[in-house]
């Protein structure tokens, strides 16, 4: 595993921002999701070694979160979420700056400069100021600087936030490459779903402050919830009323389809048997793929 | 039009090394991001005029038969000895240079990480909070070192090159320690001074006004309450008489206020202290909104 963290809490003053997280995370692309103030931020930070934690015990890359900090943060590339840039400086100065922070020699972290930015599309713009960088290239840039030591996993704190869709679909593209072939670990942070659903193949739910979910897309799809389409004639509100009663999520669309979420261990006989209590006739019956925003809602328990 | 974009990314096969000064490049960086600033080259340059000056005074000094229709009433001016470099350097108008290149060099070096949320950056590397402020701190210390230690040691070697001996060294062998401890002292304080004054602010140009205004205020004030109190110990209110009484103690001199040297060594400890404190509090690498 190359992250692993057994009870970890952490709290600013009153609030808690996370209560007992364990987990343990595997390779390939990860994502963490939860609504904002779920703590996604804060275990990202706790993992770098930016915040101490109150409880509990992590390793990263087999490295303790709270005594070898400085080879945690030589061995990840972190990303954070807002503007950060050095007034004055050129993307070349300033990505080659961090590399040799990281401990690359100077000549080659200027070498690796130029391949990362240019890597990230930034390659004509790379002797450009900094301040006069959109906020699409200092996306781009902060991706630079979290790349250029060659990192073996990389923290993504909402890669593809204040973008616009063209420059959000670019940035998502550089990062499924770098989480499918360049043998880089993702650990992607946000909370827009479809970023998550489009590079992840695991994903990890914080819900205030603790873990909602955890595991395989595919495995948390088929276990936890079961999301039911169809299409019915006749009293539709207490067919509704009858499966909210046994725990059921309903919503219908503008053309009439009704989708059922159905709760971990509910049967579809329940719908056929409620139907014939409340007299509706079942026109339309199929078993839908769950998507990220189901697993979501259901995980977190919002709609 | 599609996107034209070079997708070679390869592995470094290079190996991370843990540097002895992680700091190391931190200074480097921040001395040269200073020489890119419009007009700086122009307000250093000015900084080494007194030592020009005094490279004349002493080279006059050697040749005095030469320039005696020049200096003959001044000859008393011409004599080079410790308080001949202890007036230059503990001149006010030396002293306002030396803060112009500062406000320059140091001014934004932390605000700017605070503006632009920087800090972040610096702390995902292996690099410890005393890594990042001695990184700062010597790129005021490059400069005051530049100006003030590098080219009053010169004059000391053109003093014993135009006297061809060694008579100037041997009557004052005392002379090239007090100029490195009195560099050593200001480029403690002003690095100290420079940071506190840096990291209280996330706007540049209003650190500038601090770094000129608390200088000067305090020398206002000193001499506001020596007007009031007819005390020397007034002094110690003000920057620049600790400075110059410092300056004076450490060159062998006579005090420009009737204070005790101790005094004002204590008085810019204190701002040292302060500064201190405050980088600690305010230098972090995750911003808690509480």
């Amino acid at each position: 595993m190359s992250i692993e963290v057994k009870d970890l809490s952490f709290r600013y003053g009153p609030i808690q921002a996370l209560d007992g997280v364990t987990m343990s995370l595997g390779e390939g692309a990860v994502g963490l999701l939860g609504p904002n103030g779920a703590g996604k931020s804060t275990l990202l930070r706790i993992l770098l070694g930016f915040l101490v934690p109150e409880k509990g015990e992590g390793r990263v890359l087999d490295y303790d979160i709270r005594r070898d900090q400085a080879m945690i943060r030589r061995s990840v590339g972190y990303m954070p979420e807002s503007d950060c840039f050095i007034a004055g400086m050129d993307a070349v100065t300033f990505t080659s700056y961090f590399g040799e922070l990281s401990g690359m020699p100077r000549r080659e972290a200027m070498k690796r400069a130029h391949e990362v930015l240019f890597y990230v599309g930034l390659g004509e713009a790379r002797y450009r100021l900094l301040d006069t960088y959109s906020a699409g290239m200092k996306q781009r840039l902060k991706l630079a600087q979290a790349l250029v030591h060659d990192p073996k996993i990389l923290f993504l704190d909402e890669p593809t936030s204040n973008l616009d869709p063209t420059g959000r679909a670019e940035v998502l593209d550089l990062i499924e490459d770098i989480a499918t072939k360049k043998s880089i670990q993702v650990i992607l942070s946000s909370h827009i779903l479809d970023d998550i659903e489009s590079i992840c193949a695991s994903v990890v739910i914080l819900n205030k402050g603790r873990l909602a979910a955890e595991g395989r897309m595919e495995d948390l799809r088929a276990s936890r919830v079961s999301l039911f389409e169809l299409r019915i004639k006749g009293g539709g509100e207490a067919f509704r009323k009858d499966l909210e009663a046994s725990g059921c999520r309903i919503e219908e669309t503008e053309d009439g389809l009704v989708k059922v979420y159905m709760p971990e261990g509910a049967a579809r006989m329940d719908i056929f048997r409620a139907a014939a209590r409340t007299g509706v006739q079942l026109r339309y019956f199929v078993k839908s793929r769950t998507s990220l925003e189901d697993l979501f809602a259901g995980a977190v328990g919002v709609d | 039009m599609a996107v034209v974009r070079e997708k070679g990314y390869a592995h470094w096969d290079g190996r991370l090394v843990e540097r002895r000064f992680p700091w190391l490049p931190i200074a480097r960086t921040g001395v040269r991001l200073t020489f890119r600033k419009k007009a700086f080259k122009f307000f250093f340059a000015f900084a080494f005029l007194p030592p020009f000056v005094a490279l004349g005074g002493i080279y006059v000094s050697e040749r005095l038969e030469d320039f005696k229709a020049i200096v003959q009433s001044n000859r008393a001016l011409l004599n080079i000895d410790p308080k001949y470099f202890q007036a230059f350097l503990t001149n006010p108008s030396v002293l306002f240079s030396l803060l112009v290149v500062l406000v320059f060099a140091g001014a934004g070096l932390i605000a700017e990480d605070l503006r632009h949320s920087a800090l972040q950056l610096y702390f995902a590397r292996p690099l410890r909070k005393k890594d990042y402020v001695l990184g700062k701190m010597s790129v005021v210390a490059f400069f005051v070192l530049v100006l003030v230690a590098l080219p009053w040691l010169l004059l000391v070697v053109f003093k014993l090159i135009f006297a061809g001996s060694l008579a100037f060294l041997v009557q004052y062998p005392w002379l090239p320690l007090s100029i490195a401890a009195y560099a050593a002292l200001l480029t403690v304080f002003f690095g100290c001074y420079v940071m506190l004054l840096s990291s209280s602010s996330r706007n540049t140009r209003y650190v500038v006004v601090l770094i000129f205004g608390v200088y000067y205020f305090s020398d206002v004030l000193s001499e506001i309450l020596k007007g009031i109190f007819r005390d020397p110990h007034t002094a110690l209110f003000s920057l620049r008489a600790n400075l110059q009484q410092a300056g004076a103690f450490l060159f062998g001199q006579k005090l420009p206020h009737d204070v005790a040297a101790g005094w004002s060594f204590l008085v810019l400890a204190a701002v040292c202290g302060l500064a201190a404190v405050v980088l600690h509090r305010r230098i972090r690498s995750v911003e808690v909104i509480k």
